[in-house]
């Protein structure tokens, strides 16, 4: 595959207005480690945005960070954390603050943290068709305009590239902890959310329950006690996260998202899943089967959910997309020529 | 027949004859908001279900006229304020709660409900509604989407936008889609995210599902009061600065402490230049961790008294002070025109300074109250319209007001949106590709044009193909009709 790879702005939008003009499609590309989200699509080209990598500001005192999209997770992370604080995003070192953005990857710590989508408050986008945009504001809150960034993020890089972002950020925990349960299983999740006053994270494997907390030393301690109270504890990691995707050991996993009341229905049986007790994401690790998948898939839509596949073969799946006719005019709006990885996204957009 | 009195017989025919208003009364008080900017409606519809809602859509889009969804009415920017002969849907009479599910953390309601009623309704669920704008005993969950509303607890929590998981929205073809969904995440582009504070420009939202937080177990406020503006600033960075994020951060300055507490009671300082109200919760250890550090950030900067809220009536007392501001500035004089911009937190006393001098300079009367934590201002002129020239002063400082926020590098708007009145602030922040693609994204959701035109946008701004109409602004704009300001008016 051709890689173009543009060190400017400028440069970006030039090679977007030129692969417009010819029609010539093309992928776009950050730390390539959220790829396997999405449907095929037919390109031959990348277009790669890790040149852009500065940090464009950051005050501790306003607790956000404006970067290029470009930017490893894992560089940011460590300018961050040299001044007490984090983006609670829990990716991959090596992916893109542009490319985490574009896949909305869910945390483990989503529990206690919220979505992506909530920490994304400005962004700056090239249109398909080469045109530089911004929208939001680099203030913790803003309600001017149109939120354009709700788009962009997890658009799969269909809608624009991400060249900047600002996003909130917070203080780094003064302490962690995770407590591991030594019953599995959702109804053993359920009973430690129940349990625990405030958890960052209640991840429940068929065997085990990790239980994550954060903060002050005072109250881990507390809620270690109220874990104790309900369960047996068979490890206790001190300044350790539960774990996430990345600890499942499996050539696909699906990243099913139901309510959270439905993880039970669609886990029914599953041998290797960790599910995030109390939001209703369950990453579900499968052989390359494609028997398998559908069959989650067909359990997943009946919990009202979708289940696209986050590593390995199997695409987004079919669920169907609402507001159809409004998701290609914004798609015909932001990329005229169609040439941002044609087919990947939903809806065949 | 005019095409108002078609329209107004199908529409009884559809919902009702009682649930359609035309007579001048009505027109004349669905014509406006809670801002200085008055319209003229044409008809006046109260849909009871979503049914009710579609045929509104319907009927207006046969008969060519504009829509403009009404909730409570609280809004502060126009944005509900019809001009020429729209339709104005309100959605009082879509008032209920529709199911609480506490096992998904989820409540589905109508948009009419009142914020503060689902929070009533949550009691002993152990969930609660997080966002708690000031208005919050009568604005409704449908505008405060159509806001994104904030309120003094979205500093820890986040605005509005974080705690709706999903919307129906019937869009101007008179289709119903459902925008978001119930579980963590849905299928297709984040189109609930942009509908959410869109000012009902994409479509009418005809339910909410709104995420369920749980209650803190433990909760302790705070009244810090300080002998300058800058300390109780420079307390706020402090408290920040030390790692603690408080679930609300407010600051008032002597002008609103002094009228509130004439009003509410609640026991403050009037003799401080400000106050600042300091709310931590979570866990009991933490929450006491964190006192202590609010208090050490305070007395490092000067503060005065320290006073915390020994029983919830105490708190509720302190809440009450802070939320009835609005209110309470009715002694002052009978106008006012209220602002919202946001600057970055380390900018708040330069901003405030230039505030007061351009206050000054013009001999209006300002106060202050608002969200120090998240930087969110909302300077409040008072005035007396029927002194000639004052609104023309009031609204030539608030220009500059506007400015002052832009240059340091803020937001027009933190949380009461742009309607009417900021629209023409837009090319201060956005440039004109910008507003395009803003354009062309309400294009999308509505290529008729017809949902609530000639808000949030300025005129001119286009989207290539999709061209949306943005009328003249010769009907648009503040009318001396007289205002005198209700009791219990909120930010």
């Amino acid at each position: 595959m051709d890689l173009i790879a543009p060190t400017s702005r400028e440069e970006v939008r030039a090679a977007l207005r030129d692969a417009s003009a010819r029609r010539a499609p093309l992928a776009l590309v950050g730390g390539r480690i959220h790829e396997a989200k999405g449907n095929p699509s037919e390109v031959d080209r990348a277009l790669s945005l890790t040149s852009l990598d500065r940090i464009v500001a950051f005050d501790p005192a306003e607790m956000l960070a404006v970067v290029e999209g470009g930017m490893r997770i894992g560089a940011l992370r460590e300018r961050l954390a040299d001044d007490g604080q984090e983006w609670p995003v829990d990716a991959p070192d090596e992916a893109t603050v542009g490319g985490v953005v574009a896949t909305a990857p869910s945390s483990p710590r989503r529990l206690r943290f919220g979505p992506l989508r909530d920490s994304v408050v400005e962004v700056e986008l090239v249109t398909g068709d080469g045109r530089r945009v911004r929208s939001g504001a680099r203030t913790v809150k803003s309600v001017q305009g149109y939120d354009v960034h709700r788009l962009a993020t997890g658009s799969l890089g269909t809608l624009a590239a991400i060249v900047q972002v600002a996003v909130k950020v917070r203080p780094l925990a003064r302490s962690r902890r995770v407590v591991v349960a030594s019953d599995g299983g959702i109804d053993a999740g359920r009973r430690l959310l129940d349990a625990v006053a405030l958890p960052t994270a209640v991840v429940a494997t068929p065997d085990r329950v990790e239980v994550g907390l954060e903060g002050w030393p005072e109250e881990i301690d507390e809620q270690t006690d109220e874990i104790r109270r309900v369960a047996d504890v068979a490890v206790v990691r001190e300044d350790g996260a539960a774990g996430g995707v990345e600890a499942i050991d499996a050539p696909v996993v699906v990243e099913a998202a139901v309510p959270p009341s439905k993880l039970d229905a669609i886990l029914d049986g599953e041998p290797n899943y960790r599910a995030l007790i109390g939001v209703g994401i369950a990453w579900v690790g499968l052989s390359d089967d494609g028997e398998r998948l559908t069959t989650l898939r067909r359990r997943v839509a009946e919990a009202g959910g979708i289940a696209p596949v986050i590593r390995g073969p199997g695409g987004l799946g079919d669920a169907p997309v609402a507001a159809l006719d409004v998701h290609r005019r914004l798609k015909a709006a932001f990329d005229p020529a169609n040439i941002l990885a044609p087919g990947r996204f939903w809806g065949g957009l | 027949m005019t095409k108002l009195e078609a329209a107004r017989r199908e529409l009884s025919a559809a919902l009702g004859a009682e649930a359609v208003l035309v007579d001048p009364l009505a027109l004349r008080l669905y014509a406006r908001d809670a801002s200085i900017v008055e319209g003229t409606a044409g008809l006046v519809a109260f849909p009871r279900s979503v049914d009710d809602m579609v045929a509104c859509v319907r009927i207006a889009a046969t008969h060519d006229l504009d829509v403009v969804p009404r909730g409570s009415g609280t809004g502060l920017t126009g944005a509900s304020t019809p001009l020429g002969d729209a339709l104005v849907v309100v959605t009082s009479k879509m008032d209920r709660i529709i199911e609480i599910r506490p096992e998904d953390r989820l409540a589905w309601v109508e948009p009419g409900l009142f914020n503060l009623d689902l929070g009533t309704a949550l009691r002993g669920t152990g969930f609660t509604y997080m966002p708690d704008p000031s208005s919050q005993q009568v604005s409704s969950i449908g505008g405060n989407v159509g806001t994104n509303a904030g309120g003094p607890h979205c500093l820890a929590y986040g605005v509005t936008s974080a705690h709706v998981l999903a919307v129906d929205v019937v869009l101007s073809d008179g289709s119903v889609a459902r925008l978001g969904a119930e579980g963590p995440e849905a299928a297709g582009y984040d189109l609930r995210g942009a509908v959410v504070g869109a000012e009902g420009t994409l479509g009418l939202v005809a339910a909410a599902c709104v995420r369920l937080t749980p209650e803190p177990p433990s909760i302790r406020t705070m009244l810090l009061d300080f002998a300058s503006v800058e300390d109780c600033a420079a307390t706020v960075s402090a408290i920040i600065a030390s790692g603690v994020v408080p679930a609300a951060l407010e600051m008032m300055d002597r002008g609103i402490v002094r009228a509130v507490e004439a009003f509410a009671h609640a026991g403050y300082p009037t003799d401080a230049a400000a106050v600042l109200l300091v709310e931590v919760d979570g866990i009991e250890a933490a929450v006491h961790a964190e006192v202590r550090a609010v208090e050490e950030a305070a007395r490092a900067n000067g503060v005065g008294t320290i006073r915390e809220a020994e029983t919830p009536d105490e708190r509720a007392l302190l809440w009450k002070g802070r939320k009835s501001a609005f209110g309470a500035i009715a002694q002052i004089a009978p106008h006012y025109h209220l602002h919202d911009c946001v600057v970055p937190r380390t900018k708040l006393v330069e901003v405030l300074t230039g505030v007061y001098e351009i206050c000054r300079r013009d001999d209006l009367t300002v106060t202050n109250v608002f969200h120090a934590g998240d930087g969110n201002l909302h300077p409040l002129l008072s005035f007396d319209r029927s002194v000639p020239g004052t609104l023309e002063r009031v609204l030539a400082a608030s220009d500059e007001i506007v400015r002052l926020c832009v240059d340091a590098g803020g937001s027009l708007t933190g949380e009461h949106g742009i309607g009417l009145e900021k629209r023409d602030f837009m090319p201060l922040v956005f440039t004109a590709d910008d507003l395009a693609i803003q354009a062309c994204v309400r294009g999308a959701f509505d290529p008729t044009g017809r949902m609530n035109p000639r808000k949030v946008l300025p005129d001119g701004a286009r989207c290539g193909d999709f061209a949306v109409a943005a009328a003249g602004a010769d009907d648009l704009g503040v009318v001396g009709a007289d205002a005198t300001i209700p009791e219990g008016t909120w930010i």
